[in-house]
């Protein structure tokens, strides 16, 4: 393997690593802007530019390529490629980089969305001039909108590229281009052929700086006032890993986590402001009861103390709802404690996306079917013909998504039930049918694991904290059990389902960490 | 956003044997790109959002590459341009040979700065870079010919002929 | 000195020059013939001997460029030739584009052969529609007589020969910009690695050639390496043509052999100055070389080597000569924008750099400018490009040499004239 030297460290590299990569890798901070280890490599930034031995001419980091030599072309006997990073012509390059860069830029990080995770502050302030020595006109354009979601500000855009080759390489839906060339260069898209795929939200993200900013998100916060949680995004079987940052009890913005056997470094649109849809929902914070068509308050204990009449008493005569929309934890606690029939509702699948790059948006809009079914193998198909056939008139059912219409054949099993509990956090159609409501987390609340289509284990942390009197689904099907057969935490209860269950044996959060496993033996250690 | 003349009908070629020799130059479709947007802007004398839609169709690309092409090239306008482009050289050479006097010259007796165009749409004025023919300086260049070694006169005579 | 018996332009007052006709009553096209019983590494080394550097500007060795051409590869190659002429002061390729469009066909096979190329492209800028006609013309004139398509001349050679028009982008005569413009893209030069005879039109090897570079080569073939390397100077040998413009009586394309002194081709042969003004400055290589004072220009010999030593170039032998009547600023002004119109706008350097001298400039020129602008302006053209005395590090700023190529001469102008710049700016502070 060569060995490279950059600036005091001395390491070996793969044949073929650019001297950029191997800097990262290894804690050296060159700047950079149009890089993207997503993206194919233009080297038009110049921001990375470093001193090789042996070249006369400064080289891009980032399209240097280090290669074993032969023996009498090896610099002090030894090394294949020497390179400074930090010596003072260097430096000095880049201060003149960042000059060129700043020209036409404004002075309104107090304003722009990007202040606190701007790669332009950062370097400005790790290696820029205190101030800019051009004395001249700027350059002033108005801000556009280049789609429903994006918008730019092209005073601060310092045309790296990189969203158009987002456009081109990973999305393949090449709506954005550079408009004229020169000083007059521009990121634009066609009028009639705005920037509306479902990866758009991404350009955002790649942008080093404050110009393409996402319409969602623009002057809602700082990044300062926000703190970050990882997770995982539950709207779609593939399970992109997250980072959510919220504000208390508010997310304000989802963005991709980088996971190469997942999503690679993207997300899509669905995902990233799906989190929308649970904000302004009336929410269930108690146990409620119906009584004469309208609900009242429950005690806990009175609310499960009328579980246990009417589940014991119908013995086997009794049904449970699970749901792919819940953790592992939760469908394996419920397919646990109904001694009848166990299924789900109508599963409804939507587009499946793939994007040129491999980037997929699964036709499961649920993000746990997989892990479901694996913890509740004695799922039946026909579930609602079961009911039927066995004249079951006691049921259980977990949540599902959020106020989606009941279909007819449901419609019909359900005003035919004697009993029904409904597990749910918002007072949706199907809560308002039940006889009696567990308040329950929503979706940015949940703690547990999940499993994608791929059959990867992830961890799905809890972001938000709990409302009122709701309680982790989990543990409100806990209580359900008599005070000696519960499972005293989650991972007593993973224990418990990894013993039923061999591929989950020997799971914890510990070991799933952020990037998850995949099933197949890998959980145990 | 990019603003463009909204397409309206959809552009055709007038000669498709035309297009079809070009593409049957080239090893690959996009390569044509250039060559089909001389032959639209010789047909249509600028190249509309419609241009660029067929293009795009022909070529197999998406329209906002081939526009990111289109928006290089000085030679490719994308709006209507008078009857006659009076391209006036301003590089070195030509400027310390008259360039600026002929460029006066059109102000004058036109009254349009560079850039713009007769209300008769009959003269759009433009100052250009070097046009690689610094030795007859100064040059311009009307639409596709090259005048060189321009007097006052001469030009005005030039201009004065023109439709 | 003997008058020099032209090569390349021997027979351009002739009637009908540019002909088939003509051309083979010269003897045009023996030498393709011989080469087609060659092998094609014996023409790259025989090129490789006759020292020929190419003549669009960069210098490079043409022979040494078509051997990196990979011979095990089976992907297409492709040769290109670059008539793209724009560099300002420049005018020989299309003289011989207008003239002898079969002396500049015969090398283009020539290479093409060589290279075991079988499409090989001329790229011409868009501007010169004329010579495009004609060079339409010339190829339907080649086919016909066999000497395009397939089994040229008998042989088993096959070679397409396709006309592409350029549409005004100076940057698309650099040969990673150009073959971006072939591929039909913006032309946007590449960074390198991968160069072009590895990865390049298509990502296949490509070699781009000028001109004038191919026009030597049937006479080469026909002479021989050592009669090339006969004619002027050893290390970049060659008949060359020298274009003459700017403040002179007789502005034109004269054909020397390398290494002749700037001071006979300015005041011999373009006849000197109008009203027997004083010669000031000198273009000796295209606007993309440093200018040489008078006094620089009247002691130097119009060859690679010399001009280097004189820290210019000889680049595409672009001579602009300016007088005392012309204002070193607002020529200085003139050529930056020229650059920060053509400036492709993809690396940081280039885009905001030029633009901010035409704006620096600008302000000068019109009685705003600053005493701290003279040190900008160096500064600020050292930031763009590399310093002429190749100092270490100071290249590689930019994805393409057009860093170096505005630097230079703006520096450059600077530099000498600084005397000049500096009266703008104290007419301003008189005035205050």
């Amino acid at each position: 393997m060569p060995l490279l030297k950059i600036d005091d460290l001395e390491i070996e590299v793969k044949n073929g690593t650019t001297v950029l990569e191997a800097a990262l890798e290894n804690g050296i901070d060159i700047p950079y802007y149009c890089y993207h280890p997503a993206l194919e490599i233009v080297g038009s930034c110049r921001m990375c530019l470093v001193q090789v031995e042996g070249m006369p001419k400064l080289q891009v980091s980032c399209n240097t390529f280090v290669g074993e030599v032969p023996p009498e072309r090896k610099v002090d006997g030894n090394f294949d490629m020497v390179v400074q990073t930090q010596n003072d012509l260097v430096i000095q390059e880049r201060k003149n980089i960042l000059e060129f860069l700043l020209l036409n830029h404004p002075l309104d990080c107090p304003v722009c969305d990007q202040a606190g995770e701007c790669y332009l502050q950062d370097y400005s302030f790790k290696f820029g001039n205190a101030h800019s020595r051009f004395d001249e006109d700027k350059r002033v354009r108005p801000n556009e909108y280049l789609g429903s979601q994006i918008v730019i500000n092209h005073n601060r855009c310092i045309l790296c590229s990189r969203c158009t080759r987002f456009t081109r390489e990973i999305s393949g839906t090449s709506e954005l281009f550079v408009d004229e060339r020169g000083y007059s260069s521009k990121i634009a898209a066609l009028e009639d052929r705005p920037l509306n795929n479902l990866l758009a939200g991404n350009v955002a993200d790649i942008c080093p700086v404050g110009a393409l900013l996402s319409t969602d998100y623009v002057h809602k916060n700082r990044i300062w006032n926000l703190q970050k949680k990882s997770s995982v995004c539950q709207d779609c079987s593939v399970g992109c890993n997250i980072d959510a940052f919220y504000q208390k009890r508010k997310i304000f913005r989802l963005n991709p986590r980088e996971n190469q056997d997942v999503n690679g470094y993207f997300m899509c649109d669905i995902g990233r402001y799906g989190f929308h849809r649970f904000e302004d929902l009336e929410r269930v914070t108690r146990p409620l009861f119906k009584s004469n068509g309208i609900f009242s308050e429950i005690s806990w204990d009175t609310a499960i103390e009328k579980i246990g009449d009417k589940f014991n008493g119908a013995e086997e005569k009794v049904a449970g709802v699970l749901s792919p929309f819940h953790t592992n934890e939760t469908n394996f606690m419920l397919g646990r404690f109904i001694k009848g029939i166990i299924g789900t509702f109508p599963h409804i699948e939507d587009e499946e996306i793939t994007y040129p790059s491999g980037f997929r948006i699964s036709s499961d809009r649920s993000p746990n079917k997989r892990g479901m079914h694996d913890v509740c193998p004695s799922i039946v198909d026909d579930l609602a013909s079961e009911i039927n056939d066995k004249e079951i008139r006691v049921i259980y059912i977990l949540d599902n998504e959020i106020d989606k219409e009941i279909d007819e054949t449901w419609n019909k099993i359900l005003t035919k039930m004697d009993f029904i509990v409904v597990q749910a956090y918002a007072m949706t159609r199907l809560a308002k049918s039940a006889h009696l409501i567990l308040p329950g987390l929503a979706p940015f609340e949940r703690e547990g694991t999940i499993t994608n289509d791929q059959g990867r284990v992830q961890w799905l942390r809890s972001v938000l904290p709990n409302n009122g009197e709701s309680r982790p689904d989990w543990e409100i099907l806990n209580l359900l059990y008599k005070t000696g057969e519960r499972f005293s935490d989650i991972n007593e209860l993973m224990k418990g389902m990894g013993e039923q269950f061999p591929s989950y044996s020997g799971m914890t959060f510990f070991k799933l960490g952020d990037q998850g496993l995949p099933l197949n033996g890998n959980l145990k250690t | 956003m990019n603003t463009m003349a909204t397409p309206q009908e959809k552009f055709i070629f007038a000669n498709p044997d035309k297009v079809d020799r070009i593409f049957s130059q080239y090893p690959d479709k996009k390569s044509a790109t250039l060559s089909l947007l001389h032959l639209a802007q010789a047909q249509e004398g600028y190249i509309s959002g419609s241009v660029i839609d067929t293009i795009a169709d022909l070529v197999e690309c998406h329209p906002a590459i081939v526009m990111d092409c289109v928006s290089f090239y000085s030679m490719f306008f994308t709006k209507p341009q008078g009857r006659h482009k009076i391209q006036v050289c301003q590089t070195l050479s030509c400027s310390v040979n008259g360039a600026d006097a002929l460029v006066d010259h059109v102000t004058n007796k036109f009254s349009i700065k560079p850039g713009e165009t007769t209300d008769d749409r009959r003269f759009t004025l433009m100052k250009v870079e070097c046009l690689g023919s610094c030795g007859t300086a100064p040059v311009v260049q009307i639409n596709n010919d090259y005048h060189e070694g321009l007097t006052n006169e001469r030009f005005n005579e030039l201009l004065e002929s023109l439709p | 000195m003997n008058a020099f018996k032209p090569v390349l332009t021997e027979h351009i007052h002739q009637k009908d020059c540019h002909t088939l006709p003509f051309y083979k009553s010269v003897g045009g096209y023996k030498a393709l013939e011989k080469v087609l019983a060659m092998q094609p590494d014996a023409v790259i080394q025989e090129v490789k001997e006759s020292n020929l550097r190419g003549r669009g500007g960069a210098g490079f060795s043409t022979g040494v460029k078509w051997g990196f051409i990979p011979k095990d590869s089976d992907q297409p190659k492709y040769l290109i030739n670059n008539a793209d002429e724009s560099e300002p002061g420049t005018f020989k390729d299309r003289l011989l584009m207008n003239k002898t469009p079969h002396q500049m066909l015969e090398g283009m096979i020539i290479a093409s052969y060589a290279i075991n190329c079988n499409t090989a492209f001329i790229y011409i800028r868009g501007e010169f529609y004329k010579e495009y006609q004609l060079l339409k013309k010339t190829l339907a004139e080649a086919y016909q007589a066999n000497l395009l398509g397939q089994g040229i001349f008998g042989s088993d050679y096959n070679l397409e020969v396709v006309i592409h028009r350029g549409a005004g982008a100076y940057i698309c005569g650099e040969e990673t910009g150009l073959i971006e413009s072939l591929e039909g893209k913006r032309g946007w030069p590449r960074i390198k690695p991968p160069f072009p005879a590895i990865e390049g039109y298509l990502h296949c090897p490509t070699v781009v050639n000028n001109v004038e570079t191919l026009a030597c080569l049937p006479h080469i073939i026909n002479h021989g390496a050592d009669w090339f390397k006969s004619i002027g100077s050893e290390k970049g040998p060659g008949p060359r043509l020298f274009c003459v413009s700017g403040t002179v009586n007789n502005p034109g394309v004269f054909e020397e052999p390398m290494g002749i002194s700037l001071k006979e081709l300015i005041f011999d042969r373009a006849g000197g100055i109008p009203e027997n003004k004083q010669l000031k400055a000198v273009f000796p290589g295209g606007s993309s070389s440093a200018i040489l004072t008078a006094e620089e220009a009247l002691d130097v010999k119009m060859d690679f080597e010399d001009l280097v030593e004189k820290k210019s170039m000889l680049g595409s032998a672009g001579v602009i000569v300016m007088d005392e009547t012309v204002d070193m600023v607002q020529a200085c002004l003139n050529i930056a924008r020229f650059y920060a119109h053509e400036s492709c706008g993809q690396c940081t350097p280039c885009r905001e750099g030029t633009a901010w001298l035409v704006k620096m400039l600008t302000r000068i020129v019109n009685g705003q400018g600053k005493p701290d602008d003279i040190d900008m302006l160096y500064e600020i053209t050292d930031n763009i490009g590399g310093r002429i005395d190749f100092s270490k590090g100071s290249f590689g700023k930019t994805i393409c040499p057009f860093g170096e190529a505005v630097a230079w001469p703006v520096r450059s102008f600077v530099e000498k004239f600084e005397n000049e710049f500096r009266s703008y700016i104290q007419q301003v502070e008189a005035v205050a």
